[in-house]
Order: C-alpha cells, then sequence, then structure tokens
C-alpha cells in the first residue's frame, strides 16, 4: 500500500475501529495511534520533500484515475492537519463522550489528508465532501440547528464547487491538476496575443465565482461565515481545535490553488488593479471584512466559544487578504499566518475544552480567578494570547509582521487600515478572555476546580511548545515556505526574517525580553515585601467588594461599543438568510391557502382547465 | 360531420366531468365518475368501428378483413374492469367518510385542508 494511502485513510480506519470496538480505553488509544500515524509518515517523508521531489501515487476506481501527491506545498498543509490533528484527538480522549464523535471526528480528518494531498479536482472534491460531512456529523450530535445551518452553507458551496468542476472537465477533459494548469496556462498565453481560447471570459468568471463561493463557505469569509459562529460553539470543544485551525485551512488551500492553476488566466483576462490581480483583490476585500465583521463580533460576545469563534472568523481574513494580495511575498505570509493561526487557535480551543470540561460553564460571568486553580492551562492560554495578539518572541508576531509588510509593500490603503483595524479588535476580545476568566474574583462554586487532564495537557502542550518554537525561531517556517516559491523570498537566518525592506529577529527579541523579566523580577523582589492576597480581598471606593457584586469586565463590558454599533448590529446576514426563508415560507402558506386548498373540486378543475389548455394547444 | 358515436362519447365524458366539477354530493361525483367512464369506453370502442364489419370473432364465413378493429375491445374490456374496481374502493371510501364525518358534502369535509 502507498505512504500516501496510508497518511490519509489511517484515521478513517482507526476511527472506523474506535467505533466498532467502543471499549474505554482502547478506543482513546485507536484514536490517537490514527493520528499519530500520519503525521510519522510526514516527518519520515521530509528528507524526500527536502530534496526537491514529489511523491505521486495514482489509484484506479470506477473507471476514474484519482492522482494523489506530495508536494511542497500540500506537506506543509498536512503536516499543519498532522499536529493540530494529533493536539486535537489528544484533547478529545478526555472529553469526547461517545465513540461517534471518535468516528466521525477522525473521518473529518481523513477528509483533510486527503484535500491537501489529491492531485486531481476528482479526489479533492471526494475528501471536500468526507471531511463535510464527518464535521457536519460532529455537529449533528451537539446541536441540530447549528448543523443543519453548517449543513446547508456547506451544500450550497459544495454544488458551486461541482459546476466550476463540470465546466473545467467539460472544456479540458480531464480532472488531473497537471493538465488543468497545463489548459488554462495555454489559455493564458493565447488570450494574451488574441488567439481562439477554450474558456470565453464569462466562463472564467463563472468558474471564479463559483470557486470564490466554495472556498469562501468552508474558510468563513464574509458574507458567507455565519454558520462558523455556530457550528465552532456547539460542538466538542477539542474537536473545535481542529475544525477552526485545520478544516478552514482547507479553504485557504483552495484558494492557493486557484492560484496556482488557473492564476495566470484569470489575471490575464480581467487585469489588475494597482498591480494587484483585480481576482485576487476581490479576495482580499473580502478578507478585510471578515477581518472587521468577525473582530467587532468577538469583541461583544459574552460566551467564551463564541468570542473564539468570531475570532477565528476574524484571523482567516488576514490569510485572505495575504493571498488575495498576490505577490510571493504575501502568498508566503498567508501560509505562514495559516500555520500560526492554526497553532495558537487550536491551542485556545484546547484551552476552551479544559475550561468546559473543568468548570461545565461557557459564559463570562460565571468565570473568575482561574488562574491560581489552573496554573498550566493558564500559562497555555498566556501564549495563545500573546501568540494571537502578535505579541514578539511568538509565531502569531512572525506571521502578522509579514502580512502587514506585504499589504504596505503592495500599496494598498484600505486593506492595510482592514490589517491593522484587526489587529487592534483583537487586542479588545483578548483582554476581556484574559481578565475575566484568569483573573478577578473567583465565583465560590468554581473553588475547587483542577487543573488540566493529562491528554488535555500533553495537546496543549504541543502546540504552545510549537507557538513558542516557531516565533523565537520564524526561518523553521521561512525556509520550508522559500521552497515552495523557489527562491528566497524570505530571507535571513532560522532566527531571523529578511524581507528587504525590514528585518526581525526573533531570537534577538527573546533575549532582550527574557533580560527585562529578569530585571523586573529583581526590582519586584528587592522592592515591597511580597504579600499574598487572596482574590477576594478587593477594596472599591472604600468598601470590601462582596461575593454578588460582579466586576464590570464579566458582563456586557464592551457594551457602549454594542450600542455605538447599534445600527451596524442591525444588518446581520444571518437574519437576512432567516428572512429569506421565511419569506419562503410565507410564499409556501400562500399556495397552500389559495392553489392547494385540499378541495378535491377545485384539483379537478385545475386537472380540466390542463386538459382544455392542451386541447386548444392541439397536442 | 362528425360521427353521432363521437359525440355521444365526448357529451358523456363532459356530463360526467360536469358532475364532478360541480357537484357537492360525494356520491353524485362518484356517479360523474361512473358516467365518465362510459364515455371513454365508448369513445375507445367507436374508435375501432369499421363500418359494415362484424365480430371479431374468426368463424366461418369472417375472416381478419372482414371483422372491426380487436384492439379497442381488449383495452374496454380492460378498462371496464379497472372501472369497477375504482368504483368500488371509491364507495367504500364514501363510506368510511359517511360514518367519520356524517355527511357526504364535500364542503363540509374538511379533514384534507390544511
Amino acid at each position: 500500500m502507498n505512504e500516501l494511502l496510508i497518511i490519509i485513510f489511517a484515521p478513517l480506519i482507526a476511527g472506523v475501529i474506535a467505533w466498532a470496538l467502543d471499549i474505554k480505553i482502547l478506543r482513546e488509544l485507536t484514536g490517537i495511534v490514527g493520528a499519530v500515524i500520519p503525521l510519522s509518515y510526514l516527518i519520515y517523508l521530509y528528507p524526500t520533500i527536502d530534496a526537491g521531489k514529489t511523491i505521486q501515487y495514482t489509484a484506479s476506481f470506477a473507471g476514474f484515475k484519482f492522482n494523489f501527491a506530495l508536494t511542497q506545498l500540500s506537506w506543509i498543509f498536512a503536516m499543519m492537519a498532522g499536529v493540530v490533528g494529533l493536539a486535537a484527538v489528544l484533547g478529545m480522549a478526555s472529553t469526547a463522550r461517545s465513540s461517534y464523535e471518535w468516528l466521525f471526528a477522525l473521518m473529518s480528518l481523513t477528509g483533510v489528508f486527503g484535500i491537501f494531498l489529491s492531485y486531481d479536482l476528482l479526489a479533492f472534491f471526494i475528501f471536500w465532501e468526507v471531511m463535510t460531512f464527518g464535521s457536519f456529523m460532529m455537529v449533528l450530535k451537539y446541536n441540530k440547528s447549528a448543523s443543519l445551518k453548517y449543513f446547508i452553507l456547506s451544500v450550497i458551496g459544495a454544488y458551486a464547487m461541482l459546476i466550476a468542476i463540470g465546466i473545467i472537465y467539460a472544456r479540458v477533459g480531464s480532472f488531473s491538476f497537471i493538465q488543468v494548469y497545463n489548459a488554462f496556462a495555454q489559455d493564458a498565453a493565447l488570450g494574451m496575443v488574441g488567439g481562439e481560447t477554450l474558456f470565453s471570459r464569462g466562463e472564467m468568471a463563472a468558474i471564479f465565482g463559483l470557486f470564490l463561493v466554495a472556498f469562501g463557505v468552508k474558510a468563513g469569509t464574509f458574507p458567507l461565515h455565519v454558520w462558523a459562529p455556530d457550528a465552532y460553539s456547539e460542538t466538542n470543544q477539542s474537536y473545535t481545535a481542529m475544525f477552526s485551525g485545520v478544516l478552514s485551512k482547507t479553504g485557504v488551500y483552495g484558494f492557493i490553488l486557484l492560484y496556482m492553476l488557473m492564476g495566470y488566466r484569470l489575471m490575464a483576462e480581467f487585469g489588475t488593479f494597482r498591480s494587484v490581480p483585480k481576482f485576487g483583490y476581490i479576495i482580499a476585500f473580502l478578507g478585510g471584512l471578515t477581518i472587521i465583521v468577525g473582530g467587532l463580533l468577538a469583541a461583544l460576545q459574552e460566551d467564551i466559544r463564541k468570542l473564539f469563534a468570531y475570532s477565528s472568523i476574524s484571523q482567516i481574513g488576514y490569510i485572505l487578504v495575504a493571498i488575495g494580495v498576490g505577490s510571493a511575498l504575501s502568498i508566503e505570509a498567508g501560509i505562514y499566518h495559516a500555520i500560526s493561526h492554526a497553532l495558537f487557535k487550536g491551542l485556545f480551543f484546547l484551552i476552551v475544552a479544559t475550561i468546559i470540561y473543568r468548570t461545565g460553564k461557557t459564559e463570562f460571568k460565571d468565570m473568575g480567578g482561574l488562574a491560581e486553580k489552573m496554573p498550566l492551562t493558564f500559562a497555555m492560554a498566556f501564549v495563545a494570547i500573546l501568540s494571537l495578539a502578535g505579541i514578539p518572541p511568538l509565531v502569531g508576531f512572525a506571521s502578522k509582521w509579514l502580512i502587514f509588510e506585504a499589504v504596505i509593500s503592495q500599496n494598498m490603503p484600505i486593506l492595510g487600515g482592514m490589517v491593522f483595524f484587526g489587529s487592534a479588535i483583537g487586542f479588545v476580545y483578548l483582554i476581556r478572555f484574559t481578565y475575566a476568566v484568569w483573573f478577578g474574583q473567583r465565583p465560590t462554586d468554581l473553588n475547587d476546580v483542577k487543573d488540566a487532564p493529562l491528554p488535555l495537557a500533553i495537546g496543549m502542550g504541543i502546540l504552545a511548545l510549537l507557538n513558542v518554537v516557531f516565533g523565537i525561531a520564524p526561518g523553521l517556517v521561512a525556509g520550508e515556505l522559500n521552497k515552495i516559491i523557489g527562491k528566497d523570498v524570505i530571507g535571513g537566518t532560522i532566527w531571523e526574517l529578511d524581507i528587504g525592506v525590514g528585518k526581525y529577529n526573533g531570537l534577538l527579541i527573546t533575549i532582550w525580553l527574557v533580560i527585562g523579566l529578569l530585571v523586573a523580577a529583581i526590582i519586584y523582589f528587592l522592592g515591597a515585601r511580597v504579600r499574598r492576597v487572596p482574590v477576594t480581598d478587593t477594596y472599591q471606593s472604600g468598601n470590601p467588594v462582596t461575593m454578588d457584586y460582579n466586576l464590570t469586565i464579566r458582563r456586557n463590558f464592551f457594551l457602549p461599543l454594542k450600542e455605538a454599533l447599534s445600527f451596524w448590529l442591525r444588518i446581520s446576514f444571518d437574519k437576512l438568510y432567516r428572512d429569506i426563508a421565511k419569506t419562503t415560507e410565507d410564499f409556501a402558506d400562500t399556495l397552500r391557502n389559495y392553489v392547494y386548498n385540499g378541495n378535491v373540486q377545485s384539483y379537478a378543475w385545475y386537472l380540466a382547465i390542463i386538459l382544455l389548455i392542451l386541447a386548444m394547444w392541439g397536442v | 360531420m362528425i360521427s353521432v358515436y363521437y359525440f355521444g362519447a365526448i357529451a358523456l365524458v363532459l356530463i360526467g366531468l360536469y358532475a364532478i366539477l360541480v357537484k357537492k354530493n360525494l356520491l353524485k361525483i362518484l356517479i360523474g365518475l361512473s358516467i365518465m367512464e362510459t364515455g371513454v369506453n365508448l369513445l375507445l370502442i367507436s374508435i375501432g368501428y369499421v363500418s359494415g364489419r362484424s365480430a371479431p370473432i374468426l368463424s366461418e364465413g369472417i375472416g381478419p378483413s372482414q371483422a372491426v378493429d380487436p384492439i379497442p375491445q381488449a383495452l374496454v374490456l380492460t378498462a371496464i374492469v379497472i372501472g369497477v374496481a375504482t368504483t368500488a374502493m371509491a364507495l367504500s371510501v364514501a363510506m368510511l367518510i359517511y360514518e367519520k364525518y356524517g355527511t357526504l358534502n364535500i364542503e363540509e369535509i374538511r379533514r384534507l385542508r390544511g
């Protein structure tokens, strides 16, 4: 059996075994083994990929040829899925309630590997659906209406993709990426000199629009993001680490594929806007809107899971902006941010899973002062917060800095403004999470909360370690990214990123940071005598604060923001979709009242009238 | 000039259709259905008629060239049986409806309506 097929199908097989066995410890072990096998194979294949070779495999089934290939790009994305998938599966070992969850979580992991490794449009589509089905079943287990919303938008995306693939197949006659690429490249060259092209301008616009919908749904692009907050929050939170960390990256990978397969053609057909291809600018602008909408809504949430769901949407916006801008640097920056988003968002959702697993509560108003009770989880949260906010020695800084540089160097003022706004709003909602959950008064019912269980702690540990390592040595990632483009777009050593207009040295900053912390620690310990203060020992206006007084950060902290935005909040795409559904229902009701009225004689009349019309027509 | 057979058959169908469309009593509608069915059967038979020929039973002196078209007769034989079966079934449903609602006026039988 080929190693690519092992990578793709190992999780699914493990999932089926875990589901069939359904013995408490065995199923957890099988699930973890199923997530370890693909990861270890990917690491084992690294030297081959590193040498610039591509591993290919063709499987024939039912008259179709399915091509699989492991290229530099797909290796990076598959590693992302492998690492975050393993961490999420470790988390599930603590939080999964039944073998059902093991089956479908691992099935969606198989789908993700299949998407990243497939090398033709048909296999890509099939694994896309496997992934969607697995994740849909995971949401269905927890919340039916959230899963339905996810399902309907996914189906719209899937049909859009299927139609686009159909148009391509009808013209090219093959699903294989290589042949599709060749056809588009030839078309671009012919179009340039005014020759007869395979695809007309309208068809190119249709294919692009359909793919935009298909990938946009999965990535959670505005205005197709409405499924994400519900689906991310209404499922096993350990699984959401994979859902938000990896499954949303398949949309991002799709956009990169769009560049790889038909980028030249689209650029030749639709031209450029301020030295950025026009079709990419559309992606980037939607990404910018996604950043703003996701960020603002994240700040207004009262539920931890919802906050991170919206924040996840917002962060995906960055990746889309970077990919849309379309220079070599910005595409590398986009993939870099995809990696760091997978790492820190996976970590965040595992932390949320721990908090919910230990306290059983999901809203900010019920929490507080947990840092003392869950020190390990707090340390992990600290890493994740710094990473998402983009504080230097962590991976989030390196990738956001690259995106900023990429956008600025292309002279894109509006996109730049959106990206900077997104960073500011990122602080706004992270402060909420930091203070409301970890500091302040602790409600008395949380007094005997324990720290994270071992598997969850290991899962968080893996992700937190990578957040730190890739932050201090950003060149590790940049080196791999350079191999995709084939030249040193991001120069420098493994400690340093050098993009010509600026440099960032992760190690140097870490050293200075450690020195600064040491100085602060010396001042702290030499200064006033340390006194331990219980969290409830707080005074406000000279009065001791009682237990029933809630520090305001826990409840409606950003109420003024909400009031300021009230006009815009009324314009909700969620509501628009619901209104469309309502109108359809009303129309059906009208029909039922006046046309399908249950009176047999009126049906007989319809028949008679139709017969009369047919007779007059002369049938 | 349209043949009198056709005219009669189509008139029967239309009378039956009229009863179905306009009458409010369920039994009258069923009677209309039966009349319509009869009209259809007559129409089918009259299509197969060839003027001056006899029944399509091969016997002495009557060969295939002297018989009328036998296919409509076979069709009508089937249609009669089907018609009787549907009428019987419809009548039993009418009985059940009367037991349940105490009326045969289709305006008052509201259950089917949403």
